[in-house]
């Protein structure tokens, strides 16, 4: 184990370095970027998983009569039977595709990877605050993926009361014929919980305590903003989603009550909890995104993030609107106008921070010297599709809209534009762009270009005629719509949403295949290749454990391109002396 | 081992035995005889120590009238049934035989061979054939779909684990077992509100279904005194004392009349309304 010391005068570092075990060094590791690239791995298998999943259900939307499912017969006859999947199967790919995706992938991804690997490298410490408690909030994913993966083949199979687990399908399993499935699940949202709320703690403390000397509030790079702030968001929401599932737990196998009207609970309980839990969780899968375009787009375009400031103060504004808009899920299950109306207005206020970072975004590029790498062309992506993501969801913030569309393809479509377009293209901009840090080597860029002209093109052809799918009428989780009047002539549509959702998936394969080749045949990356500012980019690819022979000291703002006193190049770095580069180059 | 093996051969010797007098069943009708492949005790046992108990259930005065099934949001299922259309299942009486009467033997059995074979369950024109049925615990049941459309089958006991499965199209089958012995486990697609059905378990193979006519036989049942026990969705049980003899035939009748309607049917569990409390009590009505 090595001992830390780290100076705030940023002073001499004692960090002293001993051969570490194979055990303490790659599986239990407390170093902050070998936890980081554990979750990667972890994330980027259930990317895969809840993509396979999403794959069956596209089938069974776009051929509900046809059976003949390939590879249908390794399915067990519970799933899948004579070439069909049954609804019940159905009802568990759809719960746990979205439950996958949001938990053990997206959301892990956005943080136990990059608040994990940014926030000691871009804030200039050795490592996190608390580097067991780290280990342990990777590992107690461990059993939440173990415990999701085994619910698929336990009696009356997985969870299917869908990802919001609404009770009281989600309490009985006599209405969904799902039983330890169910508490599996649940079970595993609570390892979840506690990975997040230990993670959280140790962002937060390593945020406000570890910061290099001269590393001031307003000089942390935009990714240590919203990571910090969804840490946040995070820490206050994850208990009560915790504490909820702990509650169906109970009454699905001790007899309580808590949301069983039968024995005096409240069904509508459950909805206040969970999304109480549920709309932060949406800004927890979506901050870190920003966070990243930010950045990457200011690297991308060689210029500073304009309005950096308002930046800030859209991220705090967001995470804070956040809490109070968790009603707008719930205009469907009756409430009083008033309150109705309350949380209509609170919800559309988020739209002014919203569109604040998405026209600063739009400022950083514009007339910026753009440079269209891999990583910059999702963070363009982000922006488009986070534009349309925030639109459609203005509609559905509107009680009278959302009531006709919100269990429709319309909200499918939009929580695909801000979690798929928005999120998941931010963490591919994210992980092209950081890749070369973390592993020494670039991903190959001809690769990663056709991978997103593949996903750009895929996913809107996925997800944009879901809006008029959903409009009219579809509803968003239906096993076999072709049996609606209402529904007659969208078959055709829907089939073509599935060859696109199958190039989509198999685009996936692209980047997987980029993503190992380039560890090996990647060409070698330098310390620095993207001519950045922030201090990750000041140390070695791959930073050595400890991160720093001396804790750096930092002079500048974080995001310092085309700095008019500097002549030779055109970024400095966040720890560079000013007076060494140049005496006008003061501190920003 | 030894005696499973002596029982065994015993068993196949008195099939050939019934086979050859016609099975001493003629008063079996469809359903009883569905109820009768489930039955694996007419595989195995010896003809000197077995006897059959018969009988029937017969119904007396007027026959409540049976309410008409709406059918119409399935045309495929509607037009699978004469000019009247369907009806309801729950009491079907012709000529004075009440059909659908669970029989099996609630007492004074010792011992009985494993379940084998499987029973079967199909859903046919919107209805479950048959409409009761009885198994053996650990006794697989085949429940198929003959319908092009979905429906879906939730077993709710209370002693075993349910099940709730759905089979969108014709051809689709599931196996599925009760391990305890439970009378009766009801069957209900959700899809299609009239579909009932009602699943006797018990743990041993000596029961039978009335058939059309009333009648039921249980063949090879091992000598000894017995309560014999009838079960009826609207009429609740009835039991009889029996006495078997080796290679005779005991006779048990069930009367019902129509002011039976309404007793207490032995079910799971049933849900109390508690008037005022605006609460539903969960109640055991054993």
């Amino acid at each position: 184990m090595a001992t830390i010391v780290a100076e705030a005068t940023g002073q001499a570092i004692l960090h002293e370095e001993h051969e570490q075990s194979f055990l303490r060094k790659y599986i239990f590791s407390t170093d902050h970027k070998v936890i980081a690239i554990q979750f990667l791995i972890y994330t980027l298998f259930f990317l895969m998983i809840g993509g396979l999943l999403a794959m069956l259900m596209r089938y069974q939307i776009a051929w509900p009569a046809r059976g003949e499912l390939p590879l249908g017969g390794i399915f067990p006859e519970s799933m899948v039977a004579s070439g069909y999947i049954l609804p019940e199967f159905y009802n568990a790919l759809v719960t746990m595709h979205g439950s996958v995706m949001v938990f053990l992938a997206i959301m892990p991804m956005l943080v136990g990877v990059w608040a994990n690997y940014l926030i000691p490298l871009q804030l200039g410490t050795h490592d996190m605050a608390f580097p067991r408690l780290n280990m342990l909030s990777f590992w107690a994913m461990v059993p939440a993926g173990i415990l999701t993966l085994a619910s698929f083949f336990v009696v009356g199979g997985a969870a299917g009361a869908g990802w919001t687990l609404y009770a009281p399908l989600s309490a009985r399993p006599d209405l969904t014929g799902v039983g330890l499935g169910q508490i599996l699940w649940l079970a595993a949202l609570v390892f979840i919980g506690l990975s997040s709320i230990l993670g959280s703690v140790n962002y937060i403390t390593t945020t406000i305590n570890m910061r290099a000397p001269g590393m001031t509030w307003m000089r942390m790079p935009l990714t240590i903003w919203s990571l910090f702030i969804t840490a946040i968001l995070a820490l206050l929401a994850m208990p009560v989603l915790s504490a909820a599932g702990i509650m169906l737990i109970f009454d699905q196998t001790i007899g309580t009550s808590f949301f069983l009207p039968e024995g005096g609970g409240q069904p509508l309980l459950w909805q206040h909890l969970f999304w109480f839990f549920g709309h932060p969780e949406v800004y927890i899968l979506i901050l870190p995104a920003m966070g990243f375009t930010s950045e990457i787009l200011s690297v991308g375009s060689r210029k500073p993030v304009f309005g950096y400031k308002a930046m800030v103060l859209a991220l705090v504004s967001i995470a804070f609107l956040g809490f109070i808009v968790w009603g707008h899920h719930m205009f469907q299950s009756g409430m009083n106008p008033m309150l109705g109306l309350t949380f209509t207005v609170s919800t559309l206020f988020i739209a002014v921070p919203s569109a604040i970072k998405t026209f600063n975004w739009m400022g950083t590029m514009w007339r910026g010297n753009l440079q269209l790498h891999s990583a910059m062309l999702f963070a363009i992506g982000f922006v488009a599709m986070f534009a349309i993501g925030g639109l459609s969801g203005v509609f559905m913030a509107s009680t009278p809209v959302d009531i006709y569309i919100h269990d429709t393809y319309f909200i499918v479509a939009h929580i695909h534009y801000v979690l798929f377009g928005g999120s998941l293209f931010a963490l591919f901009g994210a992980i092209y762009f950081w890749y070369p840090k973390m592993f020494g080597r670039m991903m190959n860029e001809t690769m990663g270009k056709i991978h997103f002209w593949l996903t750009f093109v895929f996913f809107n052809l996925v997800f944009f005629p879901m809006h008029g799918v959903g409009m009219v009428g579809m509803m968003r989780r239906i096993y076999d719509s072709t049996g609606y009047a209402h529904l007659q002539g969208i078959e055709d549509t829907n089939a073509i949403i599935t060859w696109a959702a199958f190039g989509l998936f198999a685009s996936g394969f692209l980047f997987a295949f980029n993503f190992f080749w380039s560890l090996k045949k990647g060409r070698k990356a330098e310390a620095n290749p993207w001519n950045a500012t922030t201090l990750e980019w000041q140390t070695p690819s791959p930073p050595k454990h400890g991160n720093w022979e001396e804790i750096p000291v930092v002079y500048h703002g974080p995001h310092e391109y085309s700095h008019p006193d500097v002549e030779d190049k055109d970024w400095l770095a966040q720890n560079e002396r000013p007076d060494v580069v140049s005496p006008a180059a003061g501190s920003h | 081992m030894r005696s499973h093996f002596w029982n065994r051969s015993a068993a196949l010797l008195a099939v050939a035995a019934m086979a050859a007098c016609g099975g001493g069943d003629g008063g079996s009708s469809e359903a009883a005889d569905d109820a009768g492949e489930a039955t694996p005790a007419a595989a195995a046992v010896d003809p000197s120590t077995v006897g059959t108990i018969s009988g029937m259930a017969n119904f007396g005065g007027m026959v409540p009238t049976m309410e008409a099934i709406d059918m119409s949001a399935e045309a495929e299922c509607a037009a699978g049934y004469g000019a009247d259309g369907p009806m309801a299942q729950s009491v079907l009486v012709s000529e004075g035989g009440l059909a659908n009467v669970f029989v099996y033997l609630s007492e004074g059995v010792s011992g009985a061979p494993a379940a084998s074979g499987a029973a079967t369950l199909d859903q046919v024109n919107c209805r479950y054939t048959p409409h009761v049925l009885g198994v053996q615990s650990g006794q697989d049941i085949e429940i198929s779909n003959s319908d092009n459309l979905l429906h879906n089958i939730n077993a709710t006991p209370t002693e075993n684990r349910g099940f709730n499965i759905s089979q969108p199209r014709a051809g689709i089958t599931s196996t599925q077992r009760f391990q305890v012995a439970e009378v009766m486990v009801p069957v209900r697609c959700d899809v299609h509100g009239w579909m009932q059905a009602y699943i006797g378990v018990v743990d041993h193979p000596y029961f039978a279904v009335t058939g059309a006519d009333g009648s039921y036989s249980i063949a090879n049942v091992p000598a000894g005194d017995y309560t014999l026990t009838a079960w009826h969705e609207e009429f609740g049980t009835q039991t009889a004392n029996v006495t078997v003899t080796a290679g005779e035939m005991a006779v048990a009748t069930f009367d019902y009349n129509a002011e039976m309607m309404g007793a207490e049917v032995p079910m799971g569990d049933a849900l109390v309304l508690e008037h005022g409390t605006n609460r539903i009590r969960v109640e055991r009505t054993q």
